[in-house]
């Protein structure tokens, strides 16, 4: 991963290491070692101590120290904040924060859920998948919903579109050959203010075609 | 949001000892999907400073027929009552209702048990303390309902005050008309509550160290129509405008018993006994489904911006009943 420190102006040059070069050095050092830059820890399957949780996330598990101290996820922390704020995921948005708009959507165990409104420290032993997670792991490729949004040129700002993958793909699991009413009622957790969902829902149509064609679903 | 403690619950009684010691400094959280908005906003003057998690006790997420009696368990996901096959041919308004609640993701997390419990939308009540400070309304224990005089366009047609938010709950409609119990835990020992008893004007009687464990409905008799009718202004995420859920029992064509429970119109999911009474025995024609819908709603005290409802409720009854 290359981080370059961009600076513009001679006079704005300071001497020793500013805030913004701290926090890039740690991500790439952590990028080195493997790790991503992240406050809690990769780590095996292992016995979790009553103050930390494992959760797993894109297939990565990741053991999170739960308390208020600095480094530690509070108790009242959502998972949106931790993918996002504490993972590095910044994939999963955070629009209404109230549940309401759908943007937050991520699987969780396999279900559509609304990571705004869903306790990280409530995750114990749990598998989220994120957007981040959808594509295929070996060659990169896009997953069927992910490559027909684009197709269908579907997404106008892009803001409601990860949450609208996520439940999308969650339709697909269960349900191969959705009716476009079903498609509409299975995306109707998910509110974009661009678009008018037309190709969104045309776009699921394509993704439900291909999946049950025997692609990566 | 502000921080709390939080503890997973083992078992009822955990979770109620727990309830019991806090004296109402804690809160259940199982779906969340009330509870964590609500704790964003800070809409009510104390905040908790312990989260229960009753989502790790076991054995309270179940759906099944016992002897004639449907029992759920108060953890049983939303998405999971609008999916069971045990609800399919009896109790389909229970399911329509269940499916009919929120969003796709909403209903994948929130569980009936929350939904029978939760908190009116009324927009003062819901006002968030950040901006210009909480509304500390009637409900919360101070002494003006500000829809009464305010915009109430969303507000109680029937039974109003001292409060007048409805109560927003679609499958407290469904089981109103199925004349569901209620099923409790509490550490001095739970209890049986026949729904119609659970609400009052500003809340519900459960203690505060009190929680619903399951829910039992009994068996409608055989033959028995049940029907299911949310009327909102969007497809999905919106709470009802007004809603009706019946039990139709015919004998060809004349009534032989109806319930009919009404949703979004009043405080508390409402039984329209009256109307009840009416078509008892009589032919479930245009004609009497008229007076049905009038009875239902005679006693109608519309606010200055919700007289609306009135004709949309009597609308949905006629819907229930005809098609």
């Amino acid at each position: 991963m290359e981080i370059s420190m961009k600076d513009d102006s001679e006079s704005n040059k300071k001497k020793g290491l500013s805030r913004r070069g701290f926090i890039q050095s740690v991500a790439a050092g952590g990028a080195a070692l493997g790790l991503d830059w992240t406050l809690g820890k990769q780590t095996e399957a292992r016995t979790v101590q009553k103050n930390t949780i494992c959760i797993t996330v894109n297939g990565r598990p990741y053991e999170l120290g739960i308390g208020n101290q600095a480094g530690e996820v509070a108790e009242s922390q959502t998972l949106v904040q931790t993918l996002r704020d504490v993972l590095g995921l910044t994939g999963t948005k955070t629009c209404c924060d109230r549940g309401e708009c759908g943007s937050c959507t991520v699987l969780l165990d396999g279900k559509a859920v609304l990571s705004c409104s869903t306790l990280t420290v409530a995750c114990d032993g749990k598998e989220v998948l994120t957007i981040e997670g959808l594509k295929d792991p070996v060659t990169g490729a896009l997953h069927p919903v992910q490559q027909a949004f684009v197709e269908h040129d579907a997404i106008q700002c892009g803001m409601c579109t990860p949450g609208l993958v996520m439940s999308a793909t969650a339709l697909l699991k269960a349900n191969q050959s959705p009716t476009e009413y079903e498609v509409r009622e299975g995306i109707s957790g998910n509110l974009c203010r661009c678009t008018g969902y037309v190709k969104y829902v045309e776009a699921v149509q394509t993704a439900a075609k291909r999946i049950r064609g025997g692609g990566n679903g | 949001m502000k921080t709390f403690k939080h503890v997973n619950a083992k078992t009822t009684a955990e979770a109620c000892t727990i309830m019991e010691k806090y004296k109402g400094q804690a809160k259940l959280i199982a779906g969340g999907m009330d509870l964590v908005g609500s704790l964003k906003d800070e809409i009510m003057p104390d905040y908790p400073q312990m989260v229960v998690n009753i989502k790790t006790i076991p054995g309270l997420d179940y759906v099944r027929e016992d002897a004639g009696v449907l029992k759920i368990g108060a953890l049983t996901k939303l998405s999971d009552i609008a999916s069971s096959d045990v609800l399919k041919k009896r109790y389909q308004s229970l399911q329509q209702a269940a499916h009919a609640v929120a969003s796709p993701q909403i209903r994948n997390m929130a569980t009936i048990g929350g939904n029978l419990c939760q908190n009116v939308r009324c927009w003062y009540y819901r006002s968030p303390n950040s901006l210009g400070g909480r509304v500390f309304c009637l409900r919360k224990g101070g002494d003006t309902c500000y829809a009464q005089n305010g915009d109430n366009r969303y507000h109680a047609i029937l039974k109003g005050g001292p409060c007048f938010a409805v109560y927003p709950s679609d499958t407290a409609v469904a089981l109103t008309a199925l004349k569901a119990k209620i099923v409790t835990a509490r550490p001095r020992g739970g209890r049986t509550i026949p729904i119609g008893k659970l609400y009052t004007q500003t809340g519900t009687i459960l203690e505060s160290d009190e929680m619903v464990k399951g829910i039992e409905i009994p068996k409608p008799k055989e033959g028995a129509q049940e029907k299911f009718i949310k009327f909102r202004l969007r497809s999905a995420l919106d709470f009802a405008i007004v809603s009706v859920a019946t039990v139709l029992v015919k004998e060809g064509e004349v009534c032989k018993e109806a319930t009919i429970a009404l949703g979004g119109v009043a405080p508390v999911p409402l039984r329209a006994t009256k109307a009840e009474e009416l078509i008892k025995g009589k032919p479930v024609n245009q004609e009497i489904v008229e007076r049905v819908a009038l009875t239902a709603l005679e006693d109608a005290e519309p606010l200055s911006m919700n007289a609306y409802k009135v004709e949309i409720a009597k609308t949905c009854i006629k819907r229930a009943f005809l098609t």
